[in-house]
């Protein structure tokens, strides 16, 4: 079994890999055959410009990792994006926390209290229409007005992001216990809480999941996001910013801060994947991811 | 006069959906007395009212009329004192808990401590011959030996009842006969009562002191048929005439409760 999954693990990562690197040709041989000055279809500007300033190479944007970093001293930009990354990721985890928090006390709330599923679900779900960027300064505001420090704002929009498929995925899995089992928690006279805790939370757990996925990743955009929106926070967000008003002195090094950002994205993803494969270590296979 | 007996049920009935197009007379006037120390099967097609008559027993469900006693007390209370075990067809063990923690759940829920919860595991462990599976995980069982665990869980905080709905319905054959004849021992060292459901005419009367024949359309208990095969059956009482004679008992029983609406999904092996 164990090592049916490490195959496909490796399986997944070569695939992971491979993609990549097409994507990476692909690129590559578009700048070779593409016209340097860019194109028109049909008198509409599609094709675009190949030249080094809009599209580096793809090396290049490697190399850029190991070059001095512009006005830091003998740092390199790898150093650089790395600090970046770290301050990103602590305000993205302690979203997906806070997200977390939420997102299952309100499931639990829902599940408890058919009225206040009810009544909440429809603005939960309209919540996640408002677009990011228009919440940042309201939640900017009442941050400073409580004298809150300013990555608190961050932390904010990012919980905002990720309590929702949380909040979705655990009502699912605890209205997901079977009605058998449900009796039978009945049958030992056992209270909404109890059954709460011994049947309905570990039946959510699979089912909780992939909502954690997608939230972690979310966290981490509610963060990149605000970062570029607000002023004043120092993390990958910014450096996406900061690098690309540098673009001419060193085209690369926006793309070298996407990956950076990428990067963090896929730990925060590989952070869950590894809570589920301790958290589901016992549980039978199908219900494994 | 009730209080003698462990399940005294005295003219219930069960309406589902009253008043709507969808109302369901599952059981109407359904008088049942089960004595200490008994085994009773329910037999009857499907949708004549077994489970439901079972659930009223168990308390997951409130009759329309009539009164349900378990132990001289009201149902719900004997709920809340945990007079009773379930099994159902499906095992319904907890896939995340192993075997042993499966046991122990409703000893948990009782407030035991660890030590004893531990030491009465194993005990239910041994008792149904599966004394080194505590630490496995439900699923690395077969259904036969889940099923095992499943009762092992229903009687782990000793209760005088077992309520059983259909618990070998989901196995084969050899299981199936391996399997009543352990309860059947089970039942006879922990000298426990049982109100067993089942489609089955020769597990009914193989398994029973008393097989309770039902009908549908409204649920009714039709006739109740004593089997008197004695305490000590074993393989050989499957072959015994007066076996046989009690299985086309049952079965007359039963399709002279089914003349006019029929016979469905009763098993005639
Ligand atoms: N919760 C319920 N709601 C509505 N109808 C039900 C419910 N439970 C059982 N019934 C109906 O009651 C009748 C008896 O069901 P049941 O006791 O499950 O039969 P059996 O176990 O003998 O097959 C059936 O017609 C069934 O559809
Ligand atoms: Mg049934």
């Amino acid at each position: 079994m164990v090592t049916r999954r490490a195959r496909s693990a490796v399986r997944r990562s070569v695939l992971f890999v491979v993609a990549l690197g097409l994507v990476a040709v692909g690129w590559e041989v578009y700048k070779a055959l593409g016209p340097d000055a860019g194109g028109d279809i049909f008198g509409w500007k599609l094709i675009p410009k190949t030249n080094d300033r809009v599209m580096p190479h793809t090396w290049e944007m490697f190399a850029e990792l190991t070059r001095p970093a512009i006005g830091r001293g003998d740092q390199q930009v790898w150093q650089v994006l790395l600090g970046y990354s770290w301050y990103t990721f602590q305000m993205s985890v302690a979203g997906l926390i806070a997200g977390t928090a939420i997102g299952v006390l309100l499931a639990v709330l829902m599940a408890r209290f058919g009225i206040v599923e009810r009544g909440l679900l429809p603005y939960v779900v309209l919540s996640q229409t408002i677009p990011l960027i228009a919440l940042a300064p309201q939640v900017t505001a009442i941050r400073g007005s409580l004298d809150w420090p300013q990555w608190t704002s961050a932390v904010a929009l990012a919980a905002f992001l990720s309590f929702f498929p949380i909040t979705v995925s655990t009502l699912r899995g605890l209205q997901a216990a079977p009605a058998a089992s449900l009796e039978l928690m009945a049958s030992y006279a056992s209270g909404w809480w109890t059954t709460l805790r011994k049947l309905r939370f570990p039946t959510a757990i699979p089912y909780m999941v992939p909502g954690l996925k997608l939230a972690a990743t979310a966290s981490v955009i509610g963060v990149i996001v605000t970062e570029i929106t607000l002023g004043g926070l120092r993390g990958v967000g910014y450096a996406t910013i900061d690098y690309s008003q540098k673009v001419t002195s060193q085209p690369a090094s926006v793309y070298a801060a996407v990956f950076a950002a990428a990067a963090l994205g896929l730990v925060m993803f590989a952070m869950i994947v590894g809570c589920e494969t301790y958290v589901m270590r016992n549980r039978p296979q199908e219900e494994r991811g | 006069m009730t209080d003698q007996s462990a399940v005294s049920v005295r003219g219930v009935s069960m309406v589902f959906n009253a008043e709507t197009s969808g109302q369901v007379d599952a059981l109407r006037d359904v008088d049942l007395t089960v004595d200490p120390g008994e085994f009773v099967s329910l037999i009857g097609p499907s949708g004549c009212g077994k489970s439901t008559l079972l659930r009223l027993i168990a308390n997951l469900i409130e009759p329309t009329a009539g009164t349900v006693l378990v132990n001289g007390k009201s149902a719900k209370q004997a709920c809340a004192d945990q007079d009773y075990g379930m099994a159902f067809q499906q095992s319904g063990l907890f896939d995340w808990r192993s075997v042993a923690k499966n046991i122990e759940l409703p000893l948990e829920l009782k407030g035991w401590d660890k030590a004893k919860r531990a030491a009465r595991s194993q005990e239910m462990l041994d008792l149904v011959k599966l004394p080194d599976r505590g630490a496995h995980m439900p699923w690395q069982l077969s259904g036969g030996q889940q099923q095992r665990i499943a009762i092992a869980r229903a009687l782990a905080s000793h209760p005088p009842l077992l309520l059983m709905d259909e618990p070998f319905g989901a196995l084969d054959e050899m299981t199936r006969e391996h399997m009543q004849a352990e309860l059947l021992q089970i039942c006879e060292v922990t000298n426990t009562t049982v109100v067993f459901v089942t489609h089955s005419i020769p597990e009914a009367v193989y398994l029973s002191d008393r097989v309770v024949v039902m009908s549908a359309g409204p649920g009714r208990i039709t006739d109740v048929i004593d089997v008197g095969l004695g305490k000590n059956r074993d393989e050989d009482t499957r072959e015994n005439d007066s076996f046989y004679k009690k299985i086309t008992e049952v079965r007359e029983a039963l399709r002279g409760a089914e003349l006019g609406d029929g016979a469905r999904g009763i098993e005639d092996r």
